[in-house]
């Protein structure tokens, strides 16, 4: 079992890769197109269903500098098939290169507990949680402005800021009353 | 845009940003980009440094012990970080209050319509400054008003305190003490009432046993008259 490992490429100049691992594979196409318009620097955007990812690749694949987890949570399939990816990843990816995003939080037919375990991922692993509306393009360019903040600080971008640093400022922290039930 | 190929059910496509001029390889950078890629460049070394060296500092301590410590470090880190910003922002500060200084040293026209400028901002400051005073003086008089508001009020209240309670207590002593004497009376009312009959029931026998002639003494028959007023009581 091959994990994908942080520190083992050399990173590229003036570039940053992030790797979108979603099991419908819908949202990643818009969000990477939306990804790739950014000018200042060279963004690699990958995109994959799950790990373990093709040994094929491995190669020719950059170093990666974000893994972002996009997870809908209409299907429950996306998040037990985000939860299994996980060992796929080197624990040096958790100290901040790991990032999970959460499409359809408002449809009403998502049962609550859904989300409940959504959080208490993100926040077990310290990670950031971003909530992300992806039927409209105004949604998509939002959420990709948000994950270009975070994929620049993992890439080196911001000076003075680590991605560590930058994910012990922003993890998901559970609610206090997340143990209660909910109104609905 | 490049698509490799798929392995069972996993996909992997790569989509590359195409930069305007020039291959990947050879680029035109600037002294600008290259010190940005330098940057870039140092900031990965130093965290696979910190990566490097995380090992290092091992000791083995419960998972509660590791949480409070994390947090107590994570409190110091953003308190260690708003100093630095903050001594960031004075520092700024003090570099552009140096520029200008030193641009309005120099007279050229630039820095005349700075002057003006600057004539300005310390015009509006002293207005600022004067009407904050007369903010104050108004502050402080409409404190004292509100003062001795308080303590009329205080005054009145206690002023109907004491009136209701005079009200309510002037009868009472009063009744009371009536009502003691009025009792005290009466009873020796009735006890020097049940005298005297008694003794004018005496009397009477005496009058009646002795067959004393009572109509022709005057003294006398005024007293036996005043027998008959009174009830022959038991």
């Amino acid at each position: 079992m091959s994990r994908l490992n942080p520190f083992a490429k050399l990173p590229g100049l003036n570039a940053a890769s992030v790797l979108l691992v979603e099991n419908e594979e819908h949202f990643q196409q818009s969000l990477a197109e939306a990804l790739v318009k950014e000018t200042s620097v060279t963004v690699n955007v990958r995109l994959a269903k799950s790990f373990p990812l093709p040994v094929e690749n491995d190669e020719s694949r950059p170093r990666i500098d974000l893994v972002v987890f996009i997870i809908n949570l209409t299907s429950e399939l996306s998040f037990q098939s985000a939860e299994a990816s996980l060992k796929y990843l080197e624990p040096g990816y958790f100290l901040g290169k790991v990032c999970f995003m959460v499409s359809n939080a408002r449809s009403s037919s998502v049962p609550a507990e859904r989300l409940d375990a959504v959080r208490r991922l993100a926040a077990s692993l310290h990670c950031p949680l971003l909530f992300a509306e992806d039927q409209t393009q105004q949604g998509v360019t939002n959420a990709a402005e948000r994950l270009l903040t975070i994929l620049k600080v993992a890439a080196g971008f911001v000076p003075f800021t680590t991605s560590l640093c930058l994910s012990n400022l922003t993890r998901s922290t559970l609610p206090p009353d997340i143990d209660q039930p909910s109104f609905d | 845009m490049d698509s490799s190929e798929s392995g069972e059910d996993i996909n992997g496509r790569v989509e590359r940003d195409g930069d305007p001029g020039g291959s990947s390889g050879q680029k035109e950078t600037s002294t600008a980009d290259m010190l940005r890629i330098k940057q870039q460049m140092s900031n990965q070394c130093f965290e696979m440094e910190v990566h490097l060296n995380a090992g290092k500092h091992r000791r083995s301590c419960s998972t509660s012990e590791a949480e409070r410590d994390y947090s107590d470090h994570i409190s110091e880190l953003e308190r260690v970080k708003t100093l630095q910003f903050n001594q960031t922002l004075a520092l700024h500060r003090m570099q552009m209050w140096h520029a200008m200084e030193e641009k309005i040293k120099i007279n050229d026209p630039e820095s005349d319509a700075l002057k003006v400028v600057n004539e300005r901002c310390m015009a509006l400051c002293c207005q600022i400054k004067q009407i904050q005073q007369e903010t104050r003086l108004l502050q402080d008089e409409i404190t004292e008003l509100q003062k001795k508001r308080l303590e009329m009020k205080r005054l009145t209240h206690d002023k109907m305190k004491e009136m209701e309670d005079l009200m309510s207590s002037k009868e009472h002593p009063d009744t009371e003490k009536c009502k003691a004497a009025l009792e005290k009376g009466q009873k020796n009312l009735e006890k020097y009432k049940k005298m005297s009959i008694m003794a004018q029931n005496v009397l009477r026998g005496i009058l009646l046993a002795c067959k004393i002639n009572w109509l022709d003494d005057p003294k006398l028959r005024d007293v036996a008259m005043t027998l008959e007023e009174f009830p022959i009581t038991d």
